[in-house]
């Protein structure tokens, strides 16, 4: 665990300052050289250094599952960060660097034991993503959209300051792990303010209002890693937080996580029906996916780790996907808008492909990741005797259909566009990706076994 | 070797090939997969002994142990007549695809193939979450077909189609995950005859029944969930057509048939509700079918009106609807693809829709004209053909039950041989009209279709006795199950 946030910081730093050097080819090399070793360290957990941490941060089960799902749907994404290259002023050698501090917040997000760590891993990435977002500084959307996150982002963090504060007020103690008897009223308070920070961190509705702005000016390939590294840390990190505290939080907290997922389910749907762009469409999705996701939160049982967890790989592998073919798309046409899409399937059938099954999987038909992981969800919350709150999700879930639909009908529209291609080693990524979706929705206990 | 598991890896196997196969190749090897499974079915077929085990060939694959999913195949006496029919449509589907001028991609065939797959998986499920995948399954390469190839307002139509039908697969979920997780620790839902012994109290089959009940009667059609059908037929290209006519309507039906005993209280209770929904279909379907001038609407229509009959059929849960239902099933399903032949064959030819623009066929083309009215004969339900066994049956079963709903059903008989000969009369008799002077005669491929349809049909029209035979066994049994 140490060591692998002392490796990835290393890396960072000494990718910023190789930056000064103008040796361009070495940079992705050793992002990718740091995050593997990063993995593997994890992976074998290594104890070097871990008598430092403490209490403030603790690896355990869970955390380490969904820092491992965080750094390899990172690994997933640096490759494609070879885009940058070629574009003079961009400064390929600053992505890196934040981006794999955003790795480190992210990391320190979900495995914090202490609300100070907590908060400074909230910070590292979101600070990271503020700048990821203001990325293409020529562009006044980008800049319109890192201000807005910054806004969000800064406003997130007072209203979590604030709950911790009462939290602090009562328990005289920092520590995540309250031990004492069920929460008073003040504490209460302020669990609520601090899950508030969280939903708006996750963006559920209500609390999802930038989300659409901020994921459509952003440079897309860093919306996807705001779609999936921060979503995934966001929503790991709450988990890990209701989970730790489970004992003592209230009974209506159930009710209150709710009211968030039946007006995420609803809502989100509804408002994603009527967007023509596809980032736009696809941040929706997002937002509707983790109030799949959130289902998972309603009770506390061996069971519900692995059901988020495979969600969680189901739909970072699609979206995933999707971000980077909107990606091709937009530069291909210049728009992100629905009518670029027109014609993918004669223009592009390798493209066309992936982002089909990526686009089946996030609608949860058969046979792929997103249907099981959706299936699990459902079964789990009927067994919990949510079976009202579950009968809404599957109507949500055919509501759904109807935007991913738009998009598949567009990919499969004639039109005479001349055809493109996209460099063979992205192809295979991309394909990469899908068959994870397609063997994790045909072969479900295999990756489970794995989660496990 | 004698699988079910092989049933269903045949057709997946070739149609990854047609993906690969080109334009050329395509068709070819997708006729070589249909007709493969074909023969190794009657092959299955001809091994099989209903009296001495129930479920046999069975496949079974421990999907998911920590939900306790299962995927689990079989042939048993209730699929066994849609499983054949499955095979013969698919075979005459891609046949009809192979004539002059097909510009039909490998795309396309492997599609028909991805379909015959999963229907083949759904229709021999042994277990709801079996049953529950594929019927889910099966609309992703349907869609596809449909998305892609098909007339100038496809979309809007498969729109309608597949927002309807995941509508009811996901209610079909619901169900079935609120089934699973009320009997977790006792079973574990591995096969029909574990799920038939979990009986939930009466106040929650209400509901499920209600779920299912939707998810069949909009797969099917019946009565108020139709709006899709007509629409989507006459946009779908008519080889998709004839399997989409034949077999995806028949997956509601045979959701019925699985499902009903499983709800024995109330399909009893709501049997009159049920019934006059599917006996409006029929004098709906039928009124409507009637005064279609599109040759696809009338068969989209007539296909409603015999569906709602079919349905009601398996309501009655007595060994005569069963016996008919499942019967009608495969005597429906030929005539069908027969009737979507016979249109395909005329709009080919001339370019026209409606019935109007055809007259005097017969003068020139007395050979269709006959295969013509043969199958029409069997889609009416007359005598001799296997069209009239199923029906007979059927409105058997429901006079039996209740009365007047079978004497209403039964008008099926006469408003279906009134819409039909009138489609006949218009088209094959009188003095050929200026573009029907072009008309060729039969093509060796289609003659084949034909003649393979007219021989089926005849054929069990007159010895129907083992063929009905097997829905006694389904009956006996589904029924061994004790009520709550």
């Amino acid at each position: 665990m140490m060591l692998a946030l002392i490796i990835l910081t290393l890396a960072g730093l000494l990718i910023l300052f190789l930056g000064f050097s103008k040796i361009r080819n070495v940079l992705l090399p050793v992002a990718i050289v740091a995050l593997v070793a990063a993995i593997f360290s994890l992976t074998t957990q290594q104890t070097f250094w871990n008598q430092y941490l403490t209490d403030m941060v603790q690896i355990d089960g869970i955390s380490r599952k969904i820092s491992l799902i965080i750094m390899y749907t990172a690994l997933g994404l640096l490759p494609f960060f070879n885009l940058f290259k070629g574009r003079g002023q961009e400064e390929l050698s600053d992505f890196l660097g934040i981006y794999l501090f955003a790795i480190i917040g992210s990391i320190l997000m979900v495995s914090a034991l202490n609300y100070m760590s907590l908060f400074l891993g909230v910070e590292i990435l979101s600070i990271s993503m503020y700048v990821l977002a203001g990325a293409n500084r020529r562009s006044v959307h980008s800049n319109e959209a890192s201000l807005k996150y910054f806004i969000t982002g800064s406003f997130t963090s007072a209203i979590m300051l604030f709950g911790i504060a009462w939290i602090y007020v009562e328990s005289a103690s920092l520590s995540m792990v309250q031990l004492s008897g069920a929460a008073t009223n003040m504490m209460s308070f302020g669990f609520l303010f601090l899950f508030t920070a969280f939903a708006l961190k996750v963006a559920l509705v209500p609390f999802h209002f930038w989300a659409p702005d901020v994921y459509q000016g952003t440079p897309t390939l860093f919306t996807a890693s705001m779609a999936t590294l921060v979503k995934i840390a966001a929503i790991g990190a709450f988990y890990r937080l209701v989970q730790l505290n489970y004992a003592v939080l209230p009974d209506w907290i159930n009710w209150y996580f709710v009211l968030l997922i039946l007006a995420t389910l609803i809502l989100g749907n509804i408002q994603a029906v009527s967007q023509n762009s596809v980032k736009r469409l696809f941040a929706y999705s997002g937002i509707v996916q983790s109030g799949f996701i959130l289902m998972g939160f309603l009770y506390q049982s061996e069971f519900v780790d692995w059901t988020m967890l495979f969600y969680f790989i189901a739909y970072a592998s699609a979206s995933l996907v999707g971000f980077i073919v909107i990606h091709f798309v937009e530069t291909q046409s210049g728009s992100d808008n629905l009518d670029s899409f027109v014609g993918l399937s004669k223009s592009n059938p390798g493209l066309a492909l992936v982002l089909t099954i990526s686009l089946i999987s996030l609608a949860g038909g058969p046979l792929t990741a997103g249907f099981m992981a959706k299936i699990f969800m459902l079964s789990q919350s009927i067994q919990n005797n949510f079976t009202a709150l579950a009968l809404v999700a599957v109507i949500s879930a055919v509501i759904s259909m109807y935007y991913y639909y738009k998009v598949i009908n567009a990919i499969y529209s004639k039109s005479a566009d001349a055809s493109w291609s996209v460099p063979f080693y992205y192809k295979g990524l991309l394909y990469v990706f899908t068959v994870i979706t397609l063997i994790a929705g045909l072969v479900p206990s295999f990756l489970i076994g794995l989660i496990k | 070797m004698n699988s079910a598991g092989v049933l269903i890896l045949i057709p997946f196997i070739f149609s990854l090939l047609c993906f690969v196969a080109g334009k050329k190749w395509s068709s070819v090897v997708a006729l070589i997969s249909s007709v493969g499974s074909l023969f190794y079915y009657l092959l299955l077929l001809s091994s099989y002994n209903v009296k001495t085990n129930y479920v046999a060939f069975g496949f079974y694959y421990d999907w998911i142990p920590s939900i306790r999913a299962s995927l689990s195949f079989g042939m048993d006496a209730a699929n066994l007549l849609v499983l054949l029919l499955t095979q013969i449509v698919v075979c005459l589907a891609v046949l009809a695809t192979m004539v002059k001028g097909n510009t039909r991609t490998g795309a396309y065939y492997g599609l028909i193939g991805l379909t015959h797959t999963f229907l083949n998986a759904f229709f021999s499920s042994q277990n709801p979450m079996t049953f529950l995948i594929f019927f889910e399954a099966t609309l992703i390469p349907v869609y596809f077909l449909i998305l892609n190839f098909g007339g100038p307002k496809r979309k809007q139509a498969v729109f309608k189609f597949f927002i309807y039908t995941v509508f009811g697969g996901m209610l079909m979920l619901a169900a079935i995950l609120f089934y699973q997780s009320n009997m977790f620790p006792q079973l574990r839902l591995d096969s029909w005859a574990e799920f038939y012994q979990f009986k939930l109290s009466l106040k929650y089959q209400y509901w499920l029944f209600t779920a299912f009940f939707i998810a069949f009667a909009i797969k099917a059609p019946i009565f108020p969930f139709h709006t899709w059908q007509a629409d989507l037929y006459s946009q779908a290209d008519r080889p998709t057509l004839m399997i989409l006519a034949a077999l995806l309507s028949k997956m509601g039906i045979f959701g019925f048939v699985r499902f009903n005993f499983f709800f024995i209280q109330v399909v009893y209770d709501w049997f009159n509700y049920i019934t006059v929904l599917c006996v409006i279909g029929v004098v709906y379907g039928a009124i409507i079918a009637w005064r279609q001038k599109d040759i696809i609407r009338l068969i989209a229509y007539s296909s409603l009106s015999h569906i709602g009959l079919i349905a009601a059929g398996t309501m009655t849960l007595t060994n005569i609807g069963m016996q008919g239902a499942m019967f009608a099933m495969l005597a429906h399903g030929l005539a069908v693809a027969g009737l979507v032949f016979v249109a395909d064959v005329m709009i080919r030819r001339t370019n026209q829709h409606t019935v109007d623009s055809f007259s005097g066929i017969a003068r020139n083309n007395p050979r269709f004209a006959v295969y013509f009215f043969i199958i029409l004969l069997s889609a009416v339900g007359l005598p001799l053909t296997c069209g009239f066994i199923g029906e007979f049956y059927l409105i058997w079963a429901l006079v039996e039950f209740k009365f007047y709903i079978g004497l209403v059903a039964a008008l099926t008989l006469i408003f279906g041989a009134a819409y039909m000969l009138r489609w006949y009369q218009k088209t094959m008799f009188g003095i050929p009209s200026a573009n029907i002077l072009g008309f060729q005669k039969l093509s060796l491929s289609e003659d084949y279709i034909f003649l393979i349809l007219v021989i089926l049909i005849l054929t069990l029209g007159l010895f129907p006795a083992d063929w009905v035979g097997f829905g006694q066994f389904a009956y006996k049994y589904m029924n061994f199950i004790p009520d709550n």
